[in-house]
Formats: C-alpha cells, sequence, structure tokens
C-alpha cells in the first residue's frame, strides 16, 4: 500500500521555514477534504486585562478577507459548498475549511487569505463584539457555562493561561480596538508555532507544494514568547452559584492535571476512561444515571495540553438530588483513587479505546482531528498505529498512580450552579 | 455552472415474510459496518397521558433483553471500540451502532433480540424515571428549549406535535412500566421497522445473516398512521416567556406542508434564501440545531445591521404538516419590537419579490454540494437510506433532489405567499430576567 493512502500513516514533512505541515490521507470514499490553519494564538496569550483579544480576532478574521467583504466571503464559500468554523482554546487558534474534495486548492487559497489578509473591517469587530458580549451574559446564566468559568477560576490562579474562557470581560472587550486585533494578529499568525493540516486524498508533494505556495507570505521570521505559568490552586472550598427560575443544578468537579507530553498520559487517559470518558462503560455513567438514576448526563474530561492541564467531572441533576450527585461523583474518583481497577475492566476499556480508532476513520472530518492532535502534540506520523500497544502496555498499577497523580481529588474544587 | 451529480450507495432492498423492511448498503472500502433499526413511531403516535412514551421507550430499549441484561448491551459495541445511540423524533425512533466491519454480527444479534423482546420492568421504568426528568430538566434550562416547545403547543391544538418528543412532565412523573409496555408490544415490531446495513461486508452472506436472526421473528407492528388533522388557524398566536437568559428571543412559527406536499421543495427553497438551511433531513427532535448562514437573508438583515447576534430559520419537514421558523436573539441592547419589525420586514418581502437569480442559483449549488457529501461514511449512509425508506423508500432523496433543483423563483415567492400568512402566524418571545443571586 502506498504510504499516503495508509489512513494510519500521516504524513509530517520539514517545516516550511518554521511552518509546520500534517498531510492526512481521507477516508476511503470521502467526497470531501478538510483543512486546518492553526495559530499559537489562543486565550492564554491574551493581554493582561484585554482579555477576548484572541476570540474577537479569530471570529473578526473568518468574517471577510483579502478581497472579500462578509457577503462576498460567505457567499463564494456558499457556493463551493464549503464550510468555515473556527475555535479558540487556551493555546490555539484554529480555523478550518470543510468542503468538496474536487474544490481543495480554492479552499487553501481561501484559507490562506483569510489567515493572512484578514480586513478586521470596523463594521465586523462591532458585530463579533455584540456576539461575544451575548456570550458574557451567557457563562453567568446558563448553569453549564457558569459552571465551567467558574471552575476554571477555582482551579487557576490570575495570569495562569488557563484561567478564562476566552470571552474576556465587559471592560476588557470594551477596551479592545482595531489596533490591538491587528496587533495580536500579527505577532500570532506567524510561522512560530503554526500548523497546517490538511486531510484529503491529494498526493503529497502536490499539497505540499500547494501549501507552500499558499503560505509564502506568513512572517517565518518572529517568534513567540513563552508564556507564564503560575502554579494552579490546591483545593478550595465549595463555589455555590444560586441561580434561581432554573430547573436543573450543575455539579462540576475538576482539578489541575498533567500535559499531554507527560510520561504518565497513556495511563492517565485510561484512568480517565474507566472514571467518565468512555462511553456507557465508564463508572460514572454506570454509577450515576444507572444504577442511581440521578442525572442523564455524568462524564469526565481530561485536557492534558502543551503547557499543562486540568480534569473535570460533571453531572446535571435535579435541585434535591445535588447533594446525593456531588458526593457520588467525588466517590468515584476516590475509588479510582484507592483501588486498583481491576484486570477485566482494564482490558474491556483499552480494547474499547482501540477498536474506536478504525470509526474515527470513517470521515474526512473524524480522520482530520486525529491528525491535528497528532500534529500539535508533535507525535510522529505512525502514532495512531502504535498507539494501541502503548496502550497494552499499561498495568493496573500505573492506572491508579496515573490517577493519583493527574486526578488528584485532594487538589480538586467543585462547583454547584443553579436551583439551590 | 454545472450542478454535481447526486451520489447514491448502492442498495440492495427486500422484505422478510414477516413483513421487516431490509436495506444493505455495501461499501467494500468501508472499515467500519453500521446497523440501523427505524421504527415509524415517534410523539406523533402519542396521545396526552403518555406524552414521552416514544423517547421513554427508546431508553428502556438499552435496559436489556433476553439474551442481553442491562448494560451489556453498551458493553458488547462499546467493548468492539463501536458507538451506539438512539433517538426519537415527532416521526420515527431510530436506534443504531456502528463496529468496526469484523464486528458486524454484534448489533445485528442484539437489534434482533430487542425488536420484540425487550424487557420493560416495573423496576428498570422507574429507575429510568428520573433520568428521563433529568434529561428534560437540562433542556429546560436553555430559553430556546422553552420556546419552541412553547411556540408548537401554541400552533397545534389537536395534533400530537402539539407537545416535545421528551413529554410533558406530568405524564413523565406518573406513566408505568404497564403503559410503556403497551405502547412498545403495538408500535415494535417487524412490519412498523426497517433495517439498514452499511459499510464494509459482503452482502450475500448478511442477507443470510439478516434471515436467520430476524426471519424467526414474528410479523407484529401496528399501523401507526396518525389520523388527526389540525385545523385551519383562524388567527395570530402569541405568548410572552420570561426567564433566566441573556438577550430577548422571538421565535416566529408559520404553518408549513408536509414533506410529502406538492408546494414542499419551494417551501425548503424558501427557507434556503431566508435563512440558509439547504438541506432539511436531520436526525432527531432538534431544537436550537439551526445554523447561522451569514450569506443569508435574515443574517443580512439582522445580524449585520446590529439588531440580533443570531438569526436563523428552519423548515424540517416532517410525516404530517409542520411549521417553517423564524428565530432570533437580540444583541444586547435591542428590543424585542425592534427584533420582530425587522423579522417582519425580511419575510414581506420574500412574500412580495421573486427571490434573484443569483439567489436561486446559490441555494441550487448549496443542495447539490450538500447531496455529495451526504452519503461519507458507513454511519451517515445508514442514516440517510434508513430516514428516507421509514418516510417513503430510498428512492424519495434524489427525487425530492431533483425537485428542489428545478424549483422556480415564482414558486418561491408562491410558497412565501401561502406559507407566510398572517392567520397562521404564531409567536413566542422570551425576557431574560436576572435570576442571579451572587
Amino acid at each position: 500500500m502506498n504510504a499516503a493512502r495508509d489512513p494510519l500513516q500521516v504524513v509530517l514533512p520539514d517545516p516550511l521555514d518554521g511552518l509546520r505541515v500534517a498531510l492526512q490521507p481521507a477516508p476511503g470514499r470521502a467526497g470531501s477534504v478538510a483543512i486546518t490553519y492553526l495559530a499559537s494564538a489562543g486565550t492564554g496569550r491574551d493581554p493582561p486585562g484585554r482579555e477576548g483579544t484572541a476570540l474577537l480576532a479569530l471570529t473578526s478574521a473568518v468574517a471577510a478577507a483579502g478581497p472579500w467583504g462578509r457577503s462576498e466571503l460567505a457567499r463564494r464559500l456558499d457556493r463551493l459548498g464549503a464550510t468555515t468554523t473556527s475555535h479558540v482554546a487556551p493555546e490555539s487558534s484554529e480555523i478550518t475549511i470543510w468542503g468538496p474534495a474536487d474544490a481543495w486548492r480554492t479552499l487553501l487559497e481561501i484559507l490562506a487569505t483569510v489567515v493572512l489578509e484578514p480586513r478586521f473591517d470596523p463594521e465586523d469587530i462591532v458585530k463579533v463584539r455584540r456576539q461575544i458580549e451575548e456570550r458574557q451574559l451567557r457563562q453567568l446564566t446558563h448553569p453549564d457555562r457558569r459552571a465551567e468559568r467558574e471552575l476554571l477560576r477555582a482551579m487557576f490562579p490570575r495570569g495562569h493561561p488557563y484561567r478564562e474562557t476566552g470571552a474576556g470581560t465587559p471592560a476588557s472587550l470594551a477596551r479592545l480596538e482595531r489596533a490591538d486585533i491587528q496587533r495580536f494578529h500579527r505577532g500570532h499568525y506567524i510561522g512560530d508555532g503554526s500548523l497546517v493540516v490538511l486531510t484529503s486524498g491529494v498526493a503529497p508533494g502536490t499539497a505540499l507544494s500547494a501549501i507552500r505556495r499558499a503560505f509564502r507570505h506568513l512572517d517565518r521570521g518572529a517568534r513567540l514568547s513563552p508564556v507564564a505559568l503560575p502554579p494552579p490552586r490546591s483545593g478550595g472550598p465549595e463555589v455555590r452559584v444560586p441561580i434561581h427560575g432554573l430547573t436543573d443544578v450543575e455539579v462540576r468537579v475538576g482539578g489541575p492535571s498533567v500535559p499531554r507530553s507527560d510520561p504518565s498520559y497513556p495511563a492517565l487517559a485510561l484512568a480517565q476512561e474507566i472514571l467518565g470518558g468512555r462511553p456507557t462503560l465508564n463508572r460514572l455513567f454506570r454509577r450515576v444515571r444507572e444504577r442511581l438514576g440521578l442525572a442523564y448526563r455524568a462524564s469526565s474530561e481530561l485536557e492534558c495540553m502543551a503547557w499543562g492541564g486540568y480534569w473535570t467531572i460533571e453531572a446535571g441533576s435535579a435541585p434535591k438530588n445535588w447533594r446525593r450527585t456531588r458526593d457520588a461523583l467525588v466517590a468515584e474518583v476516590r475509588r479510582l483513587d484507592e483501588r486498583l481497577p481491576s484486570r477485566r475492566e482494564v482490558d474491556l476499556i483499552r480494547e474499547s479505546a482501540i477498536g474506536e480508532i478504525p470509526l474515527s476513520l470513517e470521515t474526512t472530518l473524524g480522520a482530520h482531528e486525529l491528525a491535528i492532535d497528532l500534529a500539535y502534540h508533535r507525535l510522529p506520523g505512525d502514532f495512531w498505529r502504535t498507539w494501541p500497544s502503548v496502550l497494552r502496555q499499561v498495568r493496573p498499577n500505573d492506572i491508579r498512580e496515573a490517577a493519583q497523580r493527574g486526578l488528584a481529588l485532594a487538589r480538586s474544587h467543585t462547583v454547584i450552579v443553579g436551583s439551590i | 455552472m454545472k450542478l454535481p451529480t447526486f451520489f447514491r450507495p448502492h442498495l440492495e432492498g427486500f422484505h422478510l415474510p414477516n413483513g421487516l423492511e431490509v436495506w444493505l448498503a455495501p461499501e467494500r472500502s468501508s472499515p467500519t459496518a453500521s446497523v440501523w433499526v427505524w421504527y415509524r413511531v415517534g410523539s406523533k403516535n402519542e396521545h396526552p397521558g403518555i406524552t414521552g412514551a416514544s423517547h421513554w421507550v427508546e431508553h428502556m430499549l438499552f435496559a436489556g433483553s433476553p439474551r442481553y441484561r442491562k448494560g451489556e448491551m453498551d458493553r458488547a459495541i462499546v467493548s468492539i471500540g463501536g458507538n451506539l445511540n438512539a433517538f426519537t423524533s415527532h416521526d420515527v425512533t431510530a436506534y443504531y451502532s456502528t463496529v468496526p466491519r469484523d464486528h458486524l454480527a454484534v448489533p445485528l444479534d442484539i437489534e434482533s433480540d430487542r425488536l420484540t423482546r425487550a424487557l420493560i420492568t416495573d423496576e428498570e421504568t422507574d429507575r429510568e424515571r428520573s433520568v428521563v426528568l433529568s434529561e428534560r430538566e437540562g433542556d429546560e434550562n436553555w430559553p430556546e428549549f422553552r420556546v419552541e416547545e412553547e411556540l408548537y403547543a401554541l400552533a397545534y391544538r389537536h395534533h400530537p406535535y402539539r407537545w416535545d418528543p421528551l413529554g410533558y412532565r406530568p405524564d413523565i412523573e406518573r406513566m408505568s412500566g404497564q403503559q410503556l409496555r403497551e405502547y412498545y408490544r403495538r408500535y415494535y415490531g417487524p412490519r412498523n421497522a426497517v433495517l439498514v446495513v452499511a459499510g464494509g461486508f459482503d452482502p450475500r452472506s448478511v442477507r443470510r445473516d439478516v434471515v436467520r436472526r430476524f426471519g424467526p421473528l414474528p410479523g407484529t407492528g401496528a399501523d401507526p398512521r396518525v389520523r388527526i388533522v389540525e385545523p385551519a388557524a383562524r388567527g395570530e398566536r402569541r405568548t410572552a416567556l420570561a426567564g433566566p437568559g441573556t438577550t430577548p428571543l422571538i421565535e416566529i412559527g408559520y404553518r408549513a406542508p408536509s414533506v410529502y406536499g406538492p408546494r414542499t421543495p419551494a417551501t425548503v427553497m424558501l427557507g434556503a434564501i431566508l435563512g440558509g438551511e439547504a438541506w432539511p433531513f436531520e436526525a432527531g427532535s432538534g431544537w436550537g440545531r439551526a445554523k447561522e448562514h451569514p450569506s443569508s437573508r435574515l443574517y443580512r438583515s439582522l445580524v449585520d445591521t446590529g439588531l440580533a447576534v443570531r438569526a436563523v430559520s428552519e423548515f424540517r419537514p416532517r410525516v404530517h404538516p409542520s411549521l417553517l421558523t423564524v428565530t432570533a436573539q437580540a444583541a444586547p441592547g435591542i428590543r424585542l419590537d425592534r427584533l420582530e419589525t425587522a423579522l417582519e420586514g425580511a419575510i414581506d418581502r420574500m412574500r412580495r419579490e421573486d427571490p434573484s437569480a443569483r439567489e436561486m442559483q446559490d441555494a441550487r449549488v448549496r443542495i447539490a454540494r450538500g447531496a455529495v457529501l451526504a452519503y461519507e461514511g458507513a454511519s451517515r449512509t445508514g442514516f440517510r437510506v434508513g430516514l428516507f425508506a421509514s418516510i417513503e423508500s430510498p428512492g424519495f432523496e434524489p427525487a425530492m433532489y431533483e425537485r428542489l433543483l428545478a424549483v422556480r423563483p415564482r414558486e418561491v415567492r408562491e410558497a412565501a405567499r401561502t406559507t407566510f400568512d398572517p392567520a397562521s402566524r404564531v409567536v413566542v418571545t422570551y425576557e431574560p430576567v436576572s435570576g442571579r443571586s451572587s
């Protein structure tokens, strides 16, 4: 089989003057292509007092670029049958275009134009600012969003890149001017820390030369300054936010964890899957939903990023049940900390995680997500091929030790939001 | 511009003697296989007192069957890396599993076991009651859900589209295991189901396997047709809601044709030009799911002008006549009356003028491109084949596609005139109130 067509072999050419590239083969009969540009321009790089900069810059950039005003750009994508999504995270900002495979060159050129020549028209900035203001309000009034905001603030001190959701505050947003957005863009949408991922059926050589040409004007010389990482807070009092008129209560527990590069990551990933990650097999689902009937939703997440990480568990519960729900969630974290998982449970969860890989390769976007993850964390091109053998080396004791470190209850925080 | 050709997978269809309709969609290069079972039962088959029964039965089909105790179905699928789930809409209930292709026998075994023999015990019903309530409570925290639920309650006085598939809270609190068992026995059977298998497999051996597993099932499953017809509306209906939220929200609904109606394609085009949605067939019941399209008329006249942070329209044709809705969320500081006036302006323009040739062509291209990408992967193939087979037949989709592309500008304006009838207008507004105490 041609290596370029093997869906578990991502081609990682030498960087193009700093810009890293990953070329992921699209699934067998896929009629689509996905292209992502990722910059080290996340909310963690928002200037102090100007929180919201990264989000405003990204969302305004995708509104209008180069020769296309907002209507023209939207219409051009529509006519190609393509959609654009943008996502800002603490460490990065991403723009993805997904569309028909036969239009890949045009889509790549549009993406490069959006990245390199955003117009930042004042009226677009005003429009995006309004949308972010609404998002800020949602973070105050919706239990799910409010709990996320409060938990991040409980876990991370001021100045930590993971502390904010990225929407900023009314004051910080009001301070932002067009020049701030342009400055942020110039300083962060550069070769250093950037990545282009293309999932397609295009031959790697052809794809690489097209990417090189499309991004030839990207500033390759500038360097990003390192980000300060003050230590996360270790435990604290339960945060309760009453919001009247709601029908359920959001219960959330979380704490700091390790970066993705930590050697314990494979064991920790399995620990999280056992706790609340693996659909329907995880302990939170089985205990809190299936056995106790306390909540429709009960799950965990593990965010292991380049600079650090954190874990969360969450459930939405009836107002009368929130204490029992909280206690049941916490008990499951404690059980993972204190007792070895059985060999049978570990095998079940592990084989499930391994068996899932082909499902991710069903669609272009599924395969694309795997490639972005691999490339962002600078993993080898055959990472997803070797990942099963890495997981199979993990022992129950490794899982408990990883949980004690990366899912530590002693360092956790609890947030309760809703009709309490 | 030449429009792309609609892609259809290779299909083999047959009926078993017990009435089960089967469609196989083999794609040899696929690393996965997806099994879908569609039942032509949804909240349209309920009545007051048992609203939410379809959705609750859907939950109970994971609670055990003769060969799989509670939790074992999930375990059997997820342990091999597969995923499984289900959804209930107003018209249908669907169960699906996608697995690595070598494990196709596992979901086939599960579906054949629970098609007529699910174990719905009183004990499990009671346990699941709080889970179903919790699901509803989670949705109720979203103003968009509250508004949409109220909109349909206002638009329909007789037809079961009046309630959400989650059902009314008092019905969920009171319904018994016996009622769920009766509902299951009535509507779940081969005569009322469609089985779809899509992905990487040999169709001859899978056909044999399907016959072996599903053939012995009894030919049960009642006629699920609903004969209630909603009388014509005689004037605008309006409700104002208030609760925790961000900025004012408004949703306006108008009576729209069923999926079988002669003016359905023109109404879909109307929605595509007004709000941007160009392919209306999706899974589930779907409140708050309509996507924004910056090139649409609503977006340009409300979001670009600073009146709204979001403006969408939605028309998802159902088995019975449903609603075309437009929704807008005010920008901070904008009052509802200004928002409503702007929405009315956009709607009125659709009534008065033919859409431009450019708008028509853009909508056609979006529809055509969407149709090209629609069958990517075994899961999506299983979804689309099953959805259209349960509506009529898999051939319904390409036929609808051809009709959509043939719609003329004048037909869109006529659809707008018929649809945007002030006498059938339903309006629900939502004003945020401060619910914060700390």
